[in-house]
């Protein structure tokens, strides 16, 4: 039932990406959503994520996400005109409560909550994206390039992750057909109960552990330096696809020191545009993060394209 | 050429007054395929470490003798050096794989040697495409099937081109074909590659014949070293189990021959056996008499059982079957059959989607699993899922107080009965497998289920063990609980089950007294069976073989 929000290999273009490609597309969007406060930059770069998780297929993966995404966006975009007080234009005035003082709904902390809240949706989407176009091992072989063991720890984490989580159901129904109930009793007793599963675990997993290490030393595993096996092919569409990520990355540095992907909420909200520049910079840094998503189309419906690049 | 040769070699794993091996000596030759069998902790598995270095490297512990590779003493050549030349795989291919990617699994060693970038990827191809893993090259390792992954874990060690293969009883978490396969694939590398393997395995109706030499070990020593053929007569001389049945079977009748394959067996049977025609049938296995219940109330009914799983894979398609009281039922098919899924349904774990499930009357739908809990006893196929007590008599008593049950007695019985009294107060998690199983049986048998249900007990078990699993749920069955048993081992259900079912794809393709399940059955035959077919049909256990073979004179 979760397999569909994780990597699955479909053959699909996003995922033919060398993983320089991809990740850095990746970085570049969680980047740009992070530094643009600018309320069109972030719709944008939402726009541009979801046109990339429908070049993946992960629309529906996308909405899984969503559904645990969006208690917290509401939560952002209503917690902050709360207690947020800043902003001149005054929609609502209410009464004292305890801890938030008096209430005050500005219009700018609500135009700001909402815009904290569509950057929120910004990060869940690229992590959708992330998950659902970068296969693990090939993100662990680019990241060993810097840091191996770690990326090994962390690939080895990865591969028993599900395998924990299958035993740990073992675990549970084998106790409840001896009698235990976890629903039953209280708080303290439900706790017992669960910690005795997460004990049987813990013992069987480090006994399990030693025969992995067993298996990796067999394997000359920590007998000296290793090398680093490279699966990947560079081709041209890596090559197109990185240049309009930097290129984005570049529009967008030099947008930001122009004073064009900011925009000031406080004391009052600031117009949304300030001139034609701005919307050709908002149009570049949109149009080079959407080459991977059109080039997925191209390909699909172009075969002499897919052949070239 | 010699490749090993091992001289005095006596070792104690750490903190052990008992030696794992004593005095053992043993030269292998370049290109051989060496067997090693015995009981469990007969040393077996420490040898196969020895020859890979991994005693004492990675156990560390007291060692005496040495171990030679190509006249070299082991422990003078470097860890990266002896990976290339000795390659060892493990019995769970669980437990032995690292990363998440086929792939990537693959070249994990020779990223561990250090190789160049073309020289692994020469490798990683040829071992994929030899092996037909190229298909899964971008697949994840957890979603492969078992057979897969010991797959898997092979080619991970044949990348690393090794002269010489260490095979620690490789096959016992495979289903039959997966097993069979595997086979195949080692008999190929021995004998077109000329590789040199020392398998150690229970497993040997598939693997006797394969080997040019048969060590049979205990208690640390090598009690015998021979050909196939010799050291299975004298095994049974000496009431030693690890031989296959079609050779236990030659041996017992006194025949000078022992054939190893059935094929053979056939061949010497058709000349020997005078009267071998039709009408020339033993009677019924006695045991399968006594426990094939005539009549009484089903325990089990399940009716049009249908169930699927969230992300849509019909386990289940309109099951129906009913077990009555102290029947012995054992149920077959290949991985994904829906085995284990039905034996939930047994046990109140899952719910029908359609259909219905009723133990000793009750809908397992109006139940939770705790309510079945005293009805129904469950053992899942790790025995570690179930023990965290401190002690063996508190493992039962947990089962107890959970369900409410006063002790009046029980536990002291139960651990009497199945041979644990000496063990009342030791950690359960410090006994040998075999152990720990009867423990698990001992902690669902001691709420006095009238239904016990396992899941590939089985696994990992010896001939020896095997056996005494076997006879102890016979005994269950006859005292009126009615045991149902997933298994892939044919040779156990066909020794000790009364009746079988065989599931495909979700449905039940066979369902019979096991005479005619298996008897009739191209596959998932015993060997003794396979060794009868159309002399005498009704010939399916060792006991009954032995009849015939003793009513036809030579």
């Amino acid at each position: 039932m979760l397999q569909k929000f994780f990597y699955q290999g479909k053959g699909l273009f996003l995922q033919s990406l060398h993983p320089a490609a991809s990740i850095t597309f990746i970085a570049v969007l969680l980047v740009l959503a992070v530094i643009f406060t600018h309320p069109f930059y972030l719709i944008g770069i939402l726009m541009v994520t979801l046109l990339a998780l429908w070049a993946a297929d992960g629309l529906a993966a996308w909405e899984g996400y969503l559904k645990v995404a969006l208690w917290m966006v509401v939560l952002v975009m209503a917690i902050n005109p709360l207690v947020n007080h800043n902003g001149n234009t005054v929609l609502w005035q209410g009464p004292c409560l305890p801890l938030f003082g008096q209430i005050i709904i500005t219009m700018e902390a609500v135009s700001y909550g909402a815009a904290m809240g569509v950057r929120l949706l910004d990060m869940v989407s690229v992590f959708c994206l992330f998950n659902l176009i970068v296969h693990p091992d090939r993100f662990f072989s680019l990241f060993s390039m810097f840091a191996r063991k770690s990326a090994l720890v962390v690939s080895l984490a990865t591969r028993l992750f599900p395998v924990m989580f299958a035993a740990m159901q073992n675990i549970r129904e084998a106790q409840q057909l001896r009698g235990v109930d976890f629903s039953k009793g209280t708080l303290r007793e439900r706790a017992v109960k669960n910690a005795s599963l997460f004990n049987i675990l813990l013992v069987s997993s480090l006994e399990d552990s030693l025969q992995v290490a067993e298996a990796m030393h067999a394997r000359a595993f920590g007998s000296g330096p290793r090398s680093r096996y490279r699966r990947d092919i560079f081709r041209p569409r890596d090559g197109i696809c990185l240049a309009g990520s930097i290129f984005s990355l570049g529009v967008s540095v030099y947008s930001l020191a122009r004073g064009l992907g900011t925009y000031t909420y406080f004391p009052e909200l600031s117009g949304l545009f300030s001139g034609s520049l701005s919307l050709l910079a908002l149009a570049a840094v949109l149009g080079g993060l959407s080459l991977p998503a059109l080039l997925s189309w191209g390909c699909n419906r172009c075969h002499y394209l897919k052949l070239k690049i | 050429m010699s490749l090993f040769e091992v001289e005095n070699l006596t070792y104690y794993y750490p903190e052990t007054e008992q030696p794992a091996l004593h005095n053992v000596n043993i030269t292998i030759e370049e290109g051989e395929f060496l067997l090693i069998v015995g009981g469990s902790g007969s040393g077996k598995s420490s040898l196969a470490r020895a020859l890979t270095g991994l005693i004492p490297d990675f156990y560390g512990g007291r060692i005496g003798g040495t171990v030679f590779y190509k006249k070299r003493d082991i422990r003078s050549i470097s860890r990266r050096d002896l990976a290339g030349e000795v390659g060892i795989v493990f019995q769970d291919p669980e437990k032995q794989l690292v990363m998440t990617g086929v792939e990537a699994e693959v070249a994990f060693g020779l990223e561990n040697m250090g190789l160049p970038q073309a020289e692994m990827f020469r490798r990683v191809a040829e071992v994929m495409s030899f092996l037909g893993l190229t298909p899964l090259k971008t697949e994840f390792t957890t979603t492969l099937s078992g057979g897969q992954k010991q797959k898997l874990a092979l080619g991970s060690v044949l990348a690393m081109q090794p002269r010489a293969l260490i095979l620690d009883e490789p096959t016992s978490q495979l289903d039959p074909a997966a097993a069979e396969e595997f086979f195949n694939l080692i008999k190929r590398l021995n004998e077109e590659m000329n590789m040199t393997v020392v398998l150690v395995e229970q497993r040997l109706d598939r693997c006797f014949h394969l080997a040019d030499r048969v060590m049979v070990m205990e208690n640390g020593e090598i009690v015998r070293d021979g050909p196939p053929g010799e050291t299975a007569a004298w095994q049974v001389k000496n009431g030693l189990p690890f031989v296959p049945p079609v050779a236990t079977l030659f041996a017992r009748t006194g025949s000078p021959d022992v054939p190893l394959t059935v094929k053979k067996g056939r061949r010497l049977l058709k000349k020997k056996l005078r009267n071998g025609d039709k009408e020339m049938t033993v009677a019924l296995d006695q045991q399968e008499q006594v426990m094939s219940p005539s009549g009484g109330k089903p325990v089990v009914e399940v009716k049009d059982l249908w169930f699927a799983y969230p992300n849509g894979r019909e386990a289940l398609r309109g099951i129906n079957l009913s077990v009555n009281t102290g029947e012995f039922l054992a149920v077959l098919g290949e991985n994904a059959a829906g085995k284990t899924t039905l034996l939930k349904h047994l046990a109140g774990l899952l719910k029908p989607n359609r259909g219905k499930v009723t133990i000793m009357g009750r809908d397992t739908r109006q139940a939770t699993p705790r309510q079945m809990a005293r009805t129904v006893g469950y053992l899942s196929q790790n025995p570690n899922d179930y023990l965290f007590q401190d002690t063996v008599a508190e493992e039962l008593r947990f089962t107890l107080a959970n369900l409410e049950l006063p002790d009046e007695g029980r536990v002291d019985r139960l651990l009497e009965k199945l041979d644990l009294t000496r063990h009342r107060q030791a950690n359960p998690r410090d006994l040998s497998s075999g152990e720990r199983q009867r423990v698990v049986l001992a902690s669902v048998m001691v709420a006095g289920p009238r239904l016990l249900v396992l899941d590939e007990p089985t696994r990992g078990l010896d001939y020896g063990l095997k056996a005494r699993l076997g006879s102890l749920l016979r005994e269950i069955a006859k005292d009126g609980t009615t045991v149902i048993v997933v298994t892939h081992d044919v040779e156990f259900a066909a020794e000790y089950a009364c009746r079988v079912v065989m599931l495909f794809d979700g449905r039940v393709a066979c369902d019979g007294l096991k005479h005619a399940a298996l008897g009739s059955s191209m596959f998932y035959a015993p060997q003794i069976s396979r060794l009868f077919r159309d002399i005498d049909s009704s010939v399916l256990t060792f006991r009954e073989a032995l009849n015939k073979m003793r009513l036809s004179p030579y």
